[in-house]
Protein backbone atom coordinates (compact mmCIF):
# COMPACT_ATOMS: atom_id res chain seq x y z
CA UNK A 1 0.00 0.00 0.00
CA UNK A 2 3.06 2.43 0.90
CA UNK A 3 4.02 2.39 -2.55
CA UNK A 4 0.60 3.09 -4.26
CA UNK A 5 1.08 5.66 -6.70
CA UNK A 6 -1.35 9.12 -6.66
CA UNK A 7 -0.17 10.47 -9.34
CA UNK A 8 1.90 10.31 -12.68
CA UNK A 9 2.90 13.08 -14.81
CA UNK A 10 4.71 12.53 -18.00
CA UNK A 11 5.82 15.40 -20.57
CA UNK A 12 3.80 18.05 -19.23
CA UNK A 13 4.18 21.21 -21.42
CA UNK A 14 1.93 24.55 -20.98
CA UNK A 15 2.35 26.84 -23.88
CA UNK A 16 0.34 30.28 -23.15
CA UNK A 17 0.33 32.93 -26.01
CA UNK A 18 3.41 30.57 -27.54
CA UNK A 19 5.72 31.19 -24.81
CA UNK A 20 6.65 28.04 -22.72
CA UNK A 21 5.40 28.33 -19.03
CA UNK A 22 6.42 24.37 -18.80
CA UNK A 23 8.59 22.40 -20.96
CA UNK A 24 8.29 18.10 -20.51
CA UNK A 25 8.01 18.01 -16.90
CA UNK A 26 7.31 14.31 -15.61
CA UNK A 27 7.13 13.07 -12.46
CA UNK A 28 5.42 11.28 -9.88
CA UNK A 29 4.21 10.56 -6.33
CA UNK A 30 3.25 7.79 -3.95
CA UNK A 31 1.33 7.82 -0.70
CA UNK A 32 2.17 9.75 2.19
CA UNK A 33 5.16 11.30 0.04
CA UNK A 34 6.44 14.72 0.14
CA UNK A 35 7.00 16.50 -3.36
CA UNK A 36 8.86 20.34 -2.91
CA UNK A 37 8.29 22.54 -6.26
CA UNK A 38 11.72 24.87 -5.99
CA UNK A 39 12.57 27.59 -8.72
CA UNK A 40 12.98 31.30 -9.11
CA UNK A 41 9.64 33.86 -9.57
CA UNK A 42 7.91 32.80 -12.82
CA UNK A 43 9.38 29.29 -13.32
CA UNK A 44 6.04 27.77 -13.69
CA UNK A 45 5.39 26.63 -10.03
CA UNK A 46 2.20 27.94 -9.38
CA UNK A 47 0.93 26.90 -13.41
CA UNK A 48 2.22 23.52 -12.28
CA UNK A 49 -0.44 22.74 -9.62
CA UNK A 50 -3.02 24.78 -11.65
CA UNK A 51 -2.34 22.25 -14.15
CA UNK A 52 -2.35 19.65 -11.90
CA UNK A 53 -6.01 20.29 -10.64
CA UNK A 54 -7.60 21.42 -14.22
CA UNK A 55 -7.53 25.16 -13.61
CA UNK A 56 -4.99 25.75 -16.77
CA UNK A 57 -5.13 23.04 -19.20
CA UNK A 58 -1.51 21.64 -20.42
CA UNK A 59 -0.79 22.00 -24.46
CA UNK A 60 0.88 18.36 -24.09
CA UNK A 61 1.36 15.35 -21.76
CA UNK A 62 -0.49 13.30 -19.13
CA UNK A 63 -1.20 13.82 -15.62
CA UNK A 64 -2.39 10.89 -14.67
CA UNK A 65 -4.41 10.38 -10.91
CA UNK A 66 -5.34 7.59 -9.27
CA UNK A 67 -9.03 6.88 -9.53
CA UNK A 68 -11.19 8.70 -6.80
CA UNK A 69 -8.56 10.63 -5.20
CA UNK A 70 -9.41 13.31 -3.08
CA UNK A 71 -7.31 16.96 -3.94
CA UNK A 72 -6.92 19.30 -1.76
CA UNK A 73 -5.39 22.74 -2.94
CA UNK A 74 -4.08 25.56 -1.37
CA UNK A 75 -3.62 28.97 -3.61
CA UNK A 76 -1.04 31.21 -4.16
CA UNK A 77 -3.35 34.36 -3.89
CA UNK A 78 -6.42 34.70 -2.04
CA UNK A 79 -7.99 37.73 -2.08
CA UNK A 80 -11.74 38.67 -0.33
CA UNK A 81 -13.38 41.50 -1.46
CA UNK A 82 -13.01 43.85 1.41
CA UNK A 83 -16.72 44.56 1.56
CA UNK A 84 -17.61 41.02 1.39
CA UNK A 85 -20.11 40.53 3.99
CA UNK A 86 -19.50 36.28 4.42
CA UNK A 87 -18.34 35.06 8.00
CA UNK A 88 -15.67 31.61 7.98
CA UNK A 89 -18.63 29.77 8.64
CA UNK A 90 -20.69 30.41 5.87
CA UNK A 91 -17.75 30.03 3.72
CA UNK A 92 -16.51 27.07 5.23
CA UNK A 93 -20.25 25.72 4.25
CA UNK A 94 -19.57 26.24 0.69
CA UNK A 95 -16.95 23.46 0.50
CA UNK A 96 -19.10 21.31 -1.89
CA UNK A 97 -18.43 17.10 -0.51
CA UNK A 98 -17.16 17.57 3.28
CA UNK A 99 -16.04 14.29 5.23
CA UNK A 100 -15.46 16.26 8.51
CA UNK A 101 -17.47 18.69 10.60
CA UNK A 102 -15.73 21.66 10.56
CA UNK A 103 -15.22 21.93 14.27
CA UNK A 104 -13.66 18.54 14.24
CA UNK A 105 -11.29 20.18 11.69
CA UNK A 106 -10.40 23.61 13.65
CA UNK A 107 -9.47 21.42 16.69
CA UNK A 108 -6.43 19.84 14.61
CA UNK A 109 -5.30 23.11 13.31
CA UNK A 110 -5.51 24.12 16.79
CA UNK A 111 -7.82 27.51 16.24
CA UNK A 112 -10.68 28.65 18.36
CA UNK A 113 -14.26 28.36 17.33
CA UNK A 114 -14.65 32.07 17.80
CA UNK A 115 -12.94 32.78 14.59
CA UNK A 116 -16.05 31.37 12.52
CA UNK A 117 -18.37 34.21 13.07
CA UNK A 118 -15.21 36.51 11.92
CA UNK A 119 -16.26 38.29 8.37
CA UNK A 120 -13.75 36.62 5.96
CA UNK A 121 -12.82 40.32 4.50
CA UNK A 122 -11.46 40.83 8.74
CA UNK A 123 -9.23 37.60 8.16
CA UNK A 124 -5.46 38.85 8.56
CA UNK A 125 -3.36 36.70 5.81
CA UNK A 126 -1.92 34.24 8.06
CA UNK A 127 -5.88 33.50 9.09
CA UNK A 128 -6.62 33.28 6.02
CA UNK A 129 -4.46 30.85 4.76
CA UNK A 130 -5.37 28.63 8.11
CA UNK A 131 -9.16 29.05 7.02
CA UNK A 132 -7.57 27.82 3.41
CA UNK A 133 -6.04 25.02 4.97
CA UNK A 134 -8.98 23.74 7.13
CA UNK A 135 -11.11 24.42 3.79
CA UNK A 136 -8.30 22.16 1.74
CA UNK A 137 -8.40 19.37 4.16
CA UNK A 138 -11.84 19.52 5.29
CA UNK A 139 -13.23 16.66 2.48
CA UNK A 140 -9.83 14.19 3.72
CA UNK A 141 -7.80 14.72 0.65
CA UNK A 142 -5.57 12.04 -0.02
CA UNK A 143 -3.18 14.62 -1.28
CA UNK A 144 -2.88 18.37 -1.05
CA UNK A 145 -1.36 20.77 -2.73
CA UNK A 146 -0.16 23.69 -1.31
CA UNK A 147 1.01 27.17 -3.35
CA UNK A 148 3.44 29.11 -0.56
CA UNK A 149 2.40 32.26 -0.75
CA UNK A 150 5.51 35.22 -1.64
CA UNK A 151 3.84 37.89 0.13
CA UNK A 152 1.30 39.07 3.31
CA UNK A 153 2.41 35.79 5.51
CA UNK A 154 5.39 36.34 7.85
CA UNK A 155 8.33 34.35 8.44
CA UNK A 156 6.91 33.08 11.76
CA UNK A 157 3.08 32.63 10.52
CA UNK A 158 4.44 30.81 7.92
CA UNK A 159 6.82 28.07 10.15
CA UNK A 160 3.89 27.12 11.97
CA UNK A 161 1.87 26.48 8.50
CA UNK A 162 5.18 23.96 8.20
CA UNK A 163 4.43 22.70 11.47
CA UNK A 164 0.24 22.04 11.02
CA UNK A 165 1.14 20.49 7.22
CA UNK A 166 3.82 18.17 9.55
CA UNK A 167 1.25 17.37 11.73
CA UNK A 168 -1.35 16.80 9.70
CA UNK A 169 0.97 14.33 7.60
CA UNK A 170 1.56 12.33 10.98
CA UNK A 171 -2.69 12.15 11.83
CA UNK A 172 -4.04 11.13 8.36
CA UNK A 173 -0.70 10.34 6.15
CA UNK A 174 -1.61 13.06 3.72
CA UNK A 175 0.55 13.00 0.70
CA UNK A 176 2.08 16.96 -0.28
CA UNK A 177 3.08 19.01 -3.01
CA UNK A 178 4.99 22.15 -2.08
CA UNK A 179 5.65 25.31 -3.85
CA UNK A 180 8.38 26.28 -1.91
CA UNK A 181 10.98 29.79 -2.42
CA UNK A 182 12.53 28.51 1.10
CA UNK A 183 15.11 25.63 0.78
CA UNK A 184 15.41 24.73 4.36
CA UNK A 185 11.46 23.30 3.97
CA UNK A 186 12.52 21.27 1.72
CA UNK A 187 15.88 19.87 3.36
CA UNK A 188 12.98 19.59 6.55
CA UNK A 189 9.96 17.87 5.03
CA UNK A 190 10.48 16.85 1.77
CA UNK A 191 11.20 13.39 0.32
CA UNK A 192 11.50 14.63 -3.35
CA UNK A 193 12.87 17.92 -4.73
CA UNK A 194 11.74 18.89 -8.31
CA UNK A 195 13.92 22.20 -9.81
CA UNK A 196 11.43 24.20 -12.19
CA UNK A 197 12.53 26.75 -14.92
CA UNK A 198 10.63 26.33 -17.42
CA UNK A 199 12.24 22.71 -17.87
CA UNK A 200 12.84 20.65 -15.19
CA UNK A 201 15.97 21.03 -14.40
CA UNK A 202 16.35 18.33 -11.57
CA UNK A 203 14.73 15.61 -9.52
CA UNK A 204 15.14 13.73 -6.43
CA UNK A 205 16.21 13.39 -2.93
CA UNK A 206 16.97 16.46 -1.92
CA UNK A 207 20.50 15.82 0.11
CA UNK A 208 20.88 14.17 -3.55
CA UNK A 209 19.83 16.08 -5.88
CA UNK A 210 20.60 19.87 -4.83
CA UNK A 211 24.26 20.07 -6.03
CA UNK A 212 25.79 23.82 -6.11
CA UNK A 213 25.69 23.21 -9.64
CA UNK A 214 22.06 22.58 -9.85
CA UNK A 215 21.19 25.57 -7.06
CA UNK A 216 23.29 27.54 -9.81
CA UNK A 217 21.54 26.72 -12.50
CA UNK A 218 18.30 27.36 -10.73
CA UNK A 219 18.69 30.43 -9.01
CA UNK A 220 22.39 32.09 -10.34
CA UNK A 221 24.96 32.56 -8.01
CA UNK A 222 23.55 34.37 -4.55
CA UNK A 223 22.02 30.59 -3.88
CA UNK A 224 24.83 29.68 -2.19
CA UNK A 225 24.16 31.32 1.18
CA UNK A 226 20.86 29.43 1.53
CA UNK A 227 22.63 25.74 0.94
CA UNK A 228 22.68 24.59 4.50
CA UNK A 229 21.95 21.35 5.07
CA UNK A 230 19.57 20.12 8.33
CA UNK A 231 18.35 17.40 10.45
CA UNK A 232 15.44 16.17 10.26
CA UNK B 1 -55.61 53.82 -10.44
CA UNK B 2 -54.59 49.87 -11.60
CA UNK B 3 -57.53 47.64 -12.90
CA UNK B 4 -56.11 44.36 -11.83
CA UNK B 5 -54.12 45.81 -9.24
CA UNK B 6 -54.01 42.36 -7.04
CA UNK B 7 -52.44 40.77 -9.68
CA UNK B 8 -49.92 43.50 -10.56
CA UNK B 9 -48.70 43.40 -6.63
CA UNK B 10 -48.15 39.55 -6.63
CA UNK B 11 -46.06 39.74 -10.05
CA UNK B 12 -44.04 42.31 -8.89
CA UNK B 13 -43.04 40.98 -5.32
CA UNK B 14 -42.31 37.75 -7.14
CA UNK B 15 -40.36 39.62 -9.97
CA UNK B 16 -38.44 42.01 -7.07
CA UNK B 17 -37.87 38.72 -5.50
CA UNK B 18 -36.12 37.40 -8.13
CA UNK B 19 -34.36 40.62 -8.91
CA UNK B 20 -32.70 41.12 -5.42
CA UNK B 21 -31.54 37.64 -5.07
CA UNK B 22 -29.67 37.76 -8.41
CA UNK B 23 -28.52 41.70 -7.47
CA UNK B 24 -26.15 39.99 -4.94
CA UNK B 25 -24.35 37.83 -7.08
CA UNK B 26 -24.30 40.43 -9.97
CA UNK B 27 -22.90 43.08 -7.05
CA UNK B 28 -20.51 40.26 -5.58
CA UNK B 29 -19.29 40.05 -8.83
CA UNK B 30 -18.44 43.40 -9.98
CA UNK B 31 -21.19 43.09 -12.68
CA UNK B 32 -23.47 45.63 -11.93
CA UNK B 33 -22.56 48.02 -14.91
CA UNK B 34 -22.42 45.01 -17.09
CA UNK B 35 -26.13 43.87 -16.55
CA UNK B 36 -27.13 47.89 -16.47
CA UNK B 37 -26.07 48.10 -20.01
CA UNK B 38 -27.23 44.72 -21.26
CA UNK B 39 -30.32 45.47 -20.29
CA UNK B 40 -30.38 48.14 -23.53
CA UNK B 41 -29.59 45.08 -25.67
CA UNK B 42 -33.07 43.71 -25.00
CA UNK B 43 -34.47 47.35 -26.87
CA UNK B 44 -34.81 45.97 -31.03
CA UNK B 45 -36.56 43.37 -29.29
CA UNK B 46 -39.04 45.29 -27.54
CA UNK B 47 -39.19 47.61 -30.60
CA UNK B 48 -39.89 44.38 -33.14
CA UNK B 49 -42.48 43.00 -30.65
CA UNK B 50 -44.66 46.18 -30.68
CA UNK B 51 -43.93 46.53 -34.62
CA UNK B 52 -45.53 43.29 -35.81
CA UNK B 53 -47.66 42.88 -32.75
CA UNK B 54 -46.18 40.21 -30.75
CA UNK B 55 -45.41 39.63 -27.41
CA UNK B 56 -42.70 42.54 -27.02
CA UNK B 57 -40.98 40.25 -23.76
CA UNK B 58 -40.58 37.54 -26.19
CA UNK B 59 -38.73 40.01 -28.69
CA UNK B 60 -36.77 41.13 -25.37
CA UNK B 61 -35.76 37.79 -24.02
CA UNK B 62 -34.28 36.64 -27.50
CA UNK B 63 -32.28 40.12 -27.46
CA UNK B 64 -30.86 39.59 -24.37
CA UNK B 65 -30.12 36.06 -24.99
CA UNK B 66 -27.96 36.71 -28.05
CA UNK B 67 -26.11 39.64 -26.28
CA UNK B 68 -24.91 37.58 -23.03
CA UNK B 69 -24.16 34.71 -25.41
CA UNK B 70 -21.94 37.08 -27.10
CA UNK B 71 -20.79 38.56 -24.23
CA UNK B 72 -19.97 35.07 -23.04
CA UNK B 73 -18.23 33.63 -26.34
CA UNK B 74 -16.29 37.13 -26.09
CA UNK B 75 -14.97 36.65 -22.62
CA UNK B 76 -14.64 32.78 -22.28
CA UNK B 77 -12.96 32.75 -25.87
CA UNK B 78 -11.00 35.68 -26.59
CA UNK B 79 -8.78 38.73 -25.15
CA UNK B 80 -10.99 41.54 -26.02
CA UNK B 81 -12.25 43.99 -22.87
CA UNK B 82 -15.78 42.59 -21.66
CA UNK B 83 -16.39 46.32 -20.65
CA UNK B 84 -15.92 47.87 -23.92
CA UNK B 85 -17.82 45.27 -25.96
CA UNK B 86 -20.66 45.75 -23.62
CA UNK B 87 -20.44 49.36 -24.12
CA UNK B 88 -20.58 49.11 -27.89
CA UNK B 89 -23.63 46.81 -27.90
CA UNK B 90 -25.30 48.91 -25.24
CA UNK B 91 -25.00 52.29 -27.38
CA UNK B 92 -25.75 50.42 -30.54
CA UNK B 93 -29.11 48.39 -29.25
CA UNK B 94 -29.84 51.54 -27.66
CA UNK B 95 -29.86 53.57 -31.32
CA UNK B 96 -31.78 50.98 -32.99
CA UNK B 97 -34.13 50.46 -30.60
CA UNK B 98 -34.68 54.38 -30.26
CA UNK B 99 -35.02 54.66 -33.92
CA UNK B 100 -37.48 51.31 -34.55
CA UNK B 101 -39.88 51.80 -31.18
CA UNK B 102 -43.15 53.88 -32.03
CA UNK B 103 -42.60 57.56 -30.02
CA UNK B 104 -46.10 57.45 -28.15
CA UNK B 105 -44.56 54.06 -26.61
CA UNK B 106 -40.70 55.04 -26.51
CA UNK B 107 -41.26 56.71 -22.54
CA UNK B 108 -43.08 53.36 -21.70
CA UNK B 109 -40.48 51.15 -23.10
CA UNK B 110 -37.60 53.34 -21.07
CA UNK B 111 -39.52 53.65 -17.62
CA UNK B 112 -41.71 51.11 -17.43
CA UNK B 113 -45.78 50.87 -17.88
CA UNK B 114 -47.40 48.63 -15.54
CA UNK B 115 -51.00 49.90 -16.55
CA UNK B 116 -50.77 48.71 -20.03
CA UNK B 117 -49.44 45.10 -19.48
CA UNK B 118 -51.76 42.44 -19.74
CA UNK B 119 -53.51 39.68 -17.04
CA UNK B 120 -51.51 37.19 -19.41
CA UNK B 121 -48.25 39.02 -19.39
CA UNK B 122 -48.57 39.26 -15.89
CA UNK B 123 -48.83 35.85 -15.30
CA UNK B 124 -46.05 34.80 -17.50
CA UNK B 125 -43.85 36.90 -15.62
CA UNK B 126 -44.87 35.78 -12.06
CA UNK B 127 -44.32 32.51 -13.77
CA UNK B 128 -40.37 33.45 -15.32
CA UNK B 129 -39.82 34.99 -11.70
CA UNK B 130 -40.07 31.96 -9.96
CA UNK B 131 -38.29 30.01 -12.01
CA UNK B 132 -35.50 32.22 -11.76
CA UNK B 133 -35.36 31.91 -7.80
CA UNK B 134 -35.80 28.50 -7.90
CA UNK B 135 -32.66 27.73 -10.21
CA UNK B 136 -31.23 30.49 -7.84
CA UNK B 137 -31.88 28.29 -4.70
CA UNK B 138 -30.73 25.58 -6.51
CA UNK B 139 -27.47 26.56 -7.68
CA UNK B 140 -26.90 29.08 -4.63
CA UNK B 141 -23.60 27.01 -3.13
CA UNK B 142 -21.63 26.70 -6.82
CA UNK B 143 -22.76 30.81 -7.60
CA UNK B 144 -21.20 32.02 -4.19
CA UNK B 145 -18.17 30.22 -4.31
CA UNK B 146 -17.61 30.61 -8.33
CA UNK B 147 -18.43 34.35 -7.28
CA UNK B 148 -15.97 34.48 -3.96
CA UNK B 149 -13.26 32.05 -5.00
CA UNK B 150 -13.25 31.37 -9.01
CA UNK B 151 -9.73 29.03 -8.50
CA UNK B 152 -10.66 27.07 -5.58
CA UNK B 153 -14.52 26.71 -7.60
CA UNK B 154 -12.75 25.08 -10.45
CA UNK B 155 -10.49 22.96 -8.24
CA UNK B 156 -13.45 21.87 -6.95
CA UNK B 157 -14.86 20.97 -10.22
CA UNK B 158 -17.14 24.14 -11.01
CA UNK B 159 -16.84 25.50 -14.11
CA UNK B 160 -16.20 29.16 -13.72
CA UNK B 161 -17.84 29.10 -17.53
CA UNK B 162 -20.80 27.11 -17.04
CA UNK B 163 -21.49 29.39 -13.56
CA UNK B 164 -21.13 32.44 -15.59
CA UNK B 165 -23.41 31.14 -18.44
CA UNK B 166 -26.12 30.11 -15.45
CA UNK B 167 -25.93 33.83 -14.33
CA UNK B 168 -26.05 35.63 -17.15
CA UNK B 169 -29.46 33.45 -18.16
CA UNK B 170 -30.96 34.56 -14.98
CA UNK B 171 -29.90 38.07 -15.54
CA UNK B 172 -31.57 37.85 -18.95
CA UNK B 173 -34.95 36.50 -17.59
CA UNK B 174 -34.78 38.73 -14.73
CA UNK B 175 -34.28 41.82 -16.58
CA UNK B 176 -37.09 40.91 -19.08
CA UNK B 177 -39.76 40.40 -16.57
CA UNK B 178 -38.70 43.64 -15.02
CA UNK B 179 -38.83 46.08 -17.53
CA UNK B 180 -42.62 46.67 -18.02
CA UNK B 181 -42.54 47.28 -14.15
CA UNK B 182 -39.89 50.09 -14.01
CA UNK B 183 -38.72 50.09 -18.21
CA UNK B 184 -35.29 49.48 -19.60
CA UNK B 185 -33.24 52.31 -18.41
CA UNK B 186 -34.21 51.95 -14.59
CA UNK B 187 -34.27 47.80 -14.71
CA UNK B 188 -31.08 47.29 -13.01
CA UNK B 189 -32.21 50.20 -10.18
CA UNK B 190 -34.36 47.35 -9.31
CA UNK B 191 -31.71 44.23 -8.73
CA UNK B 192 -28.22 46.43 -8.37
CA UNK B 193 -29.06 49.13 -5.51
CA UNK B 194 -31.15 47.19 -3.29
CA UNK B 195 -28.31 44.43 -3.33
CA UNK B 196 -25.90 47.41 -2.72
CA UNK B 197 -27.74 48.78 0.40
CA UNK B 198 -28.06 45.16 1.79
CA UNK B 199 -24.33 44.81 1.24
CA UNK B 200 -23.58 47.94 3.35
CA UNK B 201 -26.25 46.81 6.35
CA UNK B 202 -25.20 43.04 6.61
CA UNK B 203 -22.01 41.07 7.84
CA UNK B 204 -23.08 37.87 6.48
CA UNK B 205 -24.40 36.61 3.67
CA UNK B 206 -27.30 35.29 4.67
CA UNK B 207 -28.71 38.29 5.71
CA UNK B 208 -27.26 40.23 2.70
CA UNK B 209 -29.23 38.10 0.45
CA UNK B 210 -32.54 38.54 2.76
CA UNK B 211 -32.15 42.17 2.83
CA UNK B 212 -31.38 42.97 -0.57
CA UNK B 213 -34.64 40.48 -1.50
CA UNK B 214 -37.13 42.80 1.31
CA UNK B 215 -35.53 45.77 -0.06
CA UNK B 216 -36.20 44.81 -4.04
CA UNK B 217 -39.77 44.17 -2.73
CA UNK B 218 -40.15 46.52 -0.38
CA UNK B 219 -39.10 49.40 -2.88
CA UNK B 220 -41.43 47.60 -5.98
CA UNK B 221 -44.34 47.23 -4.05
CA UNK B 222 -43.95 50.58 -2.53
CA UNK B 223 -43.30 52.48 -5.75
CA UNK B 224 -46.83 50.44 -7.10
CA UNK B 225 -48.65 51.69 -4.37
CA UNK B 226 -47.45 54.88 -4.90
CA UNK B 227 -48.48 55.16 -8.72
CA UNK B 228 -51.89 53.39 -7.72
CA UNK B 229 -52.72 56.11 -5.66
CA UNK B 230 -51.16 59.40 -6.71
CA UNK B 231 -50.70 58.29 -10.35
CA UNK B 232 -46.87 58.75 -10.22
CA UNK B 233 -44.57 56.95 -12.69
CA UNK B 234 -43.98 53.23 -10.51
CA UNK B 235 -40.96 52.92 -12.39
CA UNK B 236 -39.42 56.34 -11.18
CA UNK B 237 -41.06 56.15 -7.28
CA UNK B 238 -39.87 52.75 -7.28
CA UNK B 239 -35.97 53.67 -7.94
CA UNK B 240 -36.44 56.84 -5.59
CA UNK B 241 -37.56 54.52 -3.01
CA UNK B 242 -34.85 52.02 -3.44
CA UNK B 243 -31.95 54.99 -4.02
CA UNK B 244 -33.56 56.51 -0.54
CA UNK B 245 -32.42 53.34 1.42
CA UNK B 246 -29.35 53.13 -0.08
CA UNK B 247 -28.68 56.30 1.23
CA UNK B 248 -29.66 55.80 4.58
CA UNK B 249 -27.72 52.69 4.88
CA UNK B 250 -24.53 54.86 4.13
CA UNK B 251 -25.02 56.03 7.67
CA UNK B 252 -25.23 52.95 9.45
CA UNK B 253 -21.70 51.45 7.49
CA UNK B 254 -19.79 54.74 10.02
Amino acid sequence: MANELLLKVNDLTVIFDGVKVLDDVSFEIKKEEVLAVIGPNGSGKSVLLKTLIGITKQTSGTIEWAPEIRIGYLPQRFQVDKYLPMTVKEFLELKPDPKESINTVLKEINLDKTILNEAMAHLSGGQLQKILLVWAIIDKPHILLFDEPTENIDVVGQESVYKLLHHLQDLHNIALIIVSHDLHVVYRYANHVLCLNQKMLCYGEPHKTLTNEHLAELYGDHAFFHHHHYDV
Amino acid sequence: MFENFPLILISGIAVATASGLIGTFLVVRKMTLMSDALSHVALPGIALGIIFNFQPLVGGVVFLFFGILLIWKIENKTKLAIESITGVLFVTTLAVGTLLIPETELLETFFGSVEKTTSFQLILQTIIAVIVIATALKYLKPLTLSSVAPDLAASEKISHAKMQFLLLTLITLTISIGISFVGVLLISALSIVPAATARNLSDNFKLFIRLSVILAIFSLTGGLYISHVWHFDPGIATVLISAFFFVLSLFKKQ
